[in-house]
């Protein structure tokens, strides 16, 4: 049997033909064309909208990306991702606005603080179930909204209008979008990576069958928990970078809506697949940009386009669109 | 005191018990968490709102009557209508009926929100006031508590004898056994779901009066019906009913006692304490009886 030393010998010296090879292949192809698209689209435009619009989708990407590990690949359907954006965001702020932490040790602390909430969480929900574990979650969700706007705790928790005035990451909108992408990309390759790993076809074991799991011997209770601590941490990374983005935040960020939001994207993107996410976090960001110059209507045209995606595209865009793309690949490729 | 807070309880109470039945057989006949529930007592609300006003100009108690009508036949055929198009095809997959459903509850908030974004309130036409035990009341509470306990009576009969009902208990028991024995399923669901969109328009007519109309309504509704359901327990109808006065005696306890703007906190308070302690609520079970 070949020692770790040797395994690991193997997979370092094969990466670059692993690599080749990878990049052949559709789906790696399609993956450096987008990161490449990612990395270039700063030297199409430096205008502050548009990359902004990219650095929020890509921000969503990640929250959405930790959501579909916990729920498409746990099964745990959780209604109140937003708390993780939340802490973790408030923290960060706190740290960088009153302790002039440095942004990238803010972030950690906030990343930690959701660690520790997805331990929290993880553990409380142990005994809930579908819907009611969606449920407790939203609800935990608004509570937290509740709590940080009430004004005796003003205080601590800054109330009503939250924190605000938080010094910018960079004064080059450009900077701020390869940072993000830098954490993106990273986030992308460790959850992916995840869900190939043992513990990936763990977690999907318990989504299929807890009992059976726990009947081949697997410790579901500390599974569990490992998939909401994941999951909580890029969620937390995810709130830390809105905040720092956003130079700001309040208790609406605990809202169901932005909970929704990271439901929504990975269900379009298509659950179950990581990369899905980042699609559907695109498609989403992209989608309320368009519409939001028509005012009033505006939400209501996007609604009426989200229930018709949801209807038509049950199992996310991803796939189906993917199914095309690969016609078109393998046609341009001459085979 | 008291006999405003006996009185005023019973009124909340009957609109949850509305309410919850409703979203309780729902999710026991097709196990579908309706995040659009809130939807239909917005809409209902709305419904009304338009006609009543657009009809103010006529003589006697016509806008508010017509009104009510208008209301429930409209939002029975809505509730038809969101299942044919959204419940049904997403059947298999339960998170895209949730996000379906959900997606529906955000557009009927913006459909509102583009017709009549600023709060409003309609004024009843059974606004007499009698003297109960010292107490002011209007007609209308009175209408509302009785009707609303006349129809839950009914709805309950229907439930244990009429043909439908037994259905729908037959197939929230088990939908496989339910098809063999002959039952469409798919027709009981949407009926149950027509049933449900009725007893939110019922609702809706019946408190608007007192309360008022706003976009944001939707989401308070939704909220506070799914917590008198999973305190009563998922799939019970009794336990829906026991919930909803708890539930509706908690709250105006809260207004009357403690302070009126947590009251809106209380269902969220009592959810979050139920599924930590007992998550299958006081008489849960997967039936519906």
């Amino acid at each position: 049997m070949p020692n770790k030393t040797q395994r690991f010998r193997e997979k370092v010296l094969g990466f670059p033909n692993y690599f080749k090879h990878w990049i052949r292949d559709f789906k790696g192809g399609l993956t450096i064309l987008s990161i490449l698209g990612l990395l270039s689209f700063p030297l199409v435009t430096t205008n502050s909208y548009f990359l902004g619009l990219f650095i929020l989708a890509m921000i969503y990407s990640i929250f959405a990306a930790s959501w579909d590990l916990l729920a498409g690949f746990t099964g745990k359907v959780s209604f109140g991702h937003a708390i993780f954006l939340g802490i973790s965001g408030y923290i960060t702020a706190e740290l960088l606005k009153y302790y002039n932490f440095h942004w990238l040790s803010a972030l950690f602390f906030g990343v930690l603080a959701s660690v520790l909430i997805g331990l929290g969480l993880g553990y409380m929900t142990l005994r809930l179930k579908g819907p009611y574990l969606a449920l407790g979650t939203l609800v935990i969700g608004i509570i937290c909204q509740k709590v940080f706007a009430l004004n005796p705790l003003k205080p601590i928790l800054h109330g009503d209008e939250g924190i605000s005035g938080l010094p910018a990451l960079s004064s080059s909108t450009v900077v701020i979008y390869y940072v993000v992408l830098i954490f993106m990309i990273i986030t992308f390759i460790v959850l992916i990576r995840i869900t190939k790993l043992n513990i990936g076809t763990l977690f999907k074991s318990i989504r299929d069958d807890e009992i059976g799991s726990e009947a081949a011997g697997i410790n579901i209770t500390k599974y569990k928990i490992i998939a909401f601590m994941i999951s909580g941490s890029f969620a937390g990374l995810a709130g830390g970078l809105f905040t720092m983005f956003n130079r700001s935040i309040s208790p609406l960020i605990f809202q169901p809506l932005y909970s929704f939001y990271a439901i929504i994207m990975a269900a379009l993107g298509g659950l179950a697949t990581i990369s899905g996410s980042a699609l559907g976090a695109f498609l989403f960001v992209f989608l309320t940009a368009i519409f939001v110059d028509f005012a009033e209507i505006s939400l209501l045209i996007f609604s009426i386009i989200l229930i018709i995606i949801i209807r038509f595209t049950s199992g996310g865009v991803l796939k189906p669109a993917l199914e095309r793309l690969k016609d078109l690949w393998d046609i341009l490729l001459g085979r | 005191m008291i006999v405003e807070f006996l009185i005023y309880g019973l009124v909340q109470s009957s609109i949850y018990g509305l309410l919850a039945i409703g979203y309780s057989l729902v999710y026991g006949v097709g196990r579908i968490l309706n995040l659009a529930h809130g939807a239909f007592y917005l809409l209902s609300a709305y419904i009304f709102y338009f006609t009543w006003s657009s009809l103010i100009t006529v003589p006697g108690d016509f806008g508010f009557l017509f009104g009510m009508f208008i209301t429930l036949i409209l939002i029975v055929i809505i509730g038809m209508l969101l299942y044919l198009l959204l419940i049904k095809p997403l059947q298999d997959n339960e998170v895209g009926v949730m996000i379906g459903t959900f997606a529906v509850g955000f557009f009927a908030e913006q459909l509102v929100s583009v017709y009549e974004p600023r709060t409003q309130s309609i004024s009843s036409i059974w606004n007499e006031n009698f003297n109960i035990l010292g107490v002011q009341v209007q007609l209308h509470q009175i209408i509302v508590i009785v009707a609303s306990l006349l129809i839950i009576f009914i709805l309950m009969t229907f439930i244990n004898k009429a043909r439908l009902g037994k259905s729908i208990r037959a197939v929230s028991q088990d939908r496989e056994a339910a098809s063999l024995m002959g039952i469409n399923v798919n027709r009981v669901v949407m009926y149950t779901v027509m049933i449900s969109a009725f007893l939110a328009g019922l609702a809706a007519v019946f408190y608007v009066p007192l309360d008022r109309v706003a976009p944001y309504l939707g989401w308070v509704v939704l909220t506070d019906s799914i917590a008198i359901v999973i305190l009563g327990g998922m799939g019970s109808l009794k336990g829906s009913l026991i919930g909803a006065f708890i539930l509706g005696y908690v709250r105006i306890y809260t207004v009357f006692f403690i302070h009126p703007l947590i009251s809106t906190l209380m269902p969220i308070i009592v959810l979050i304490i139920i599924l930590l302690l007992r998550p299958r609520g006081l008489f849960g079970k997967k039936e519906i009886d």
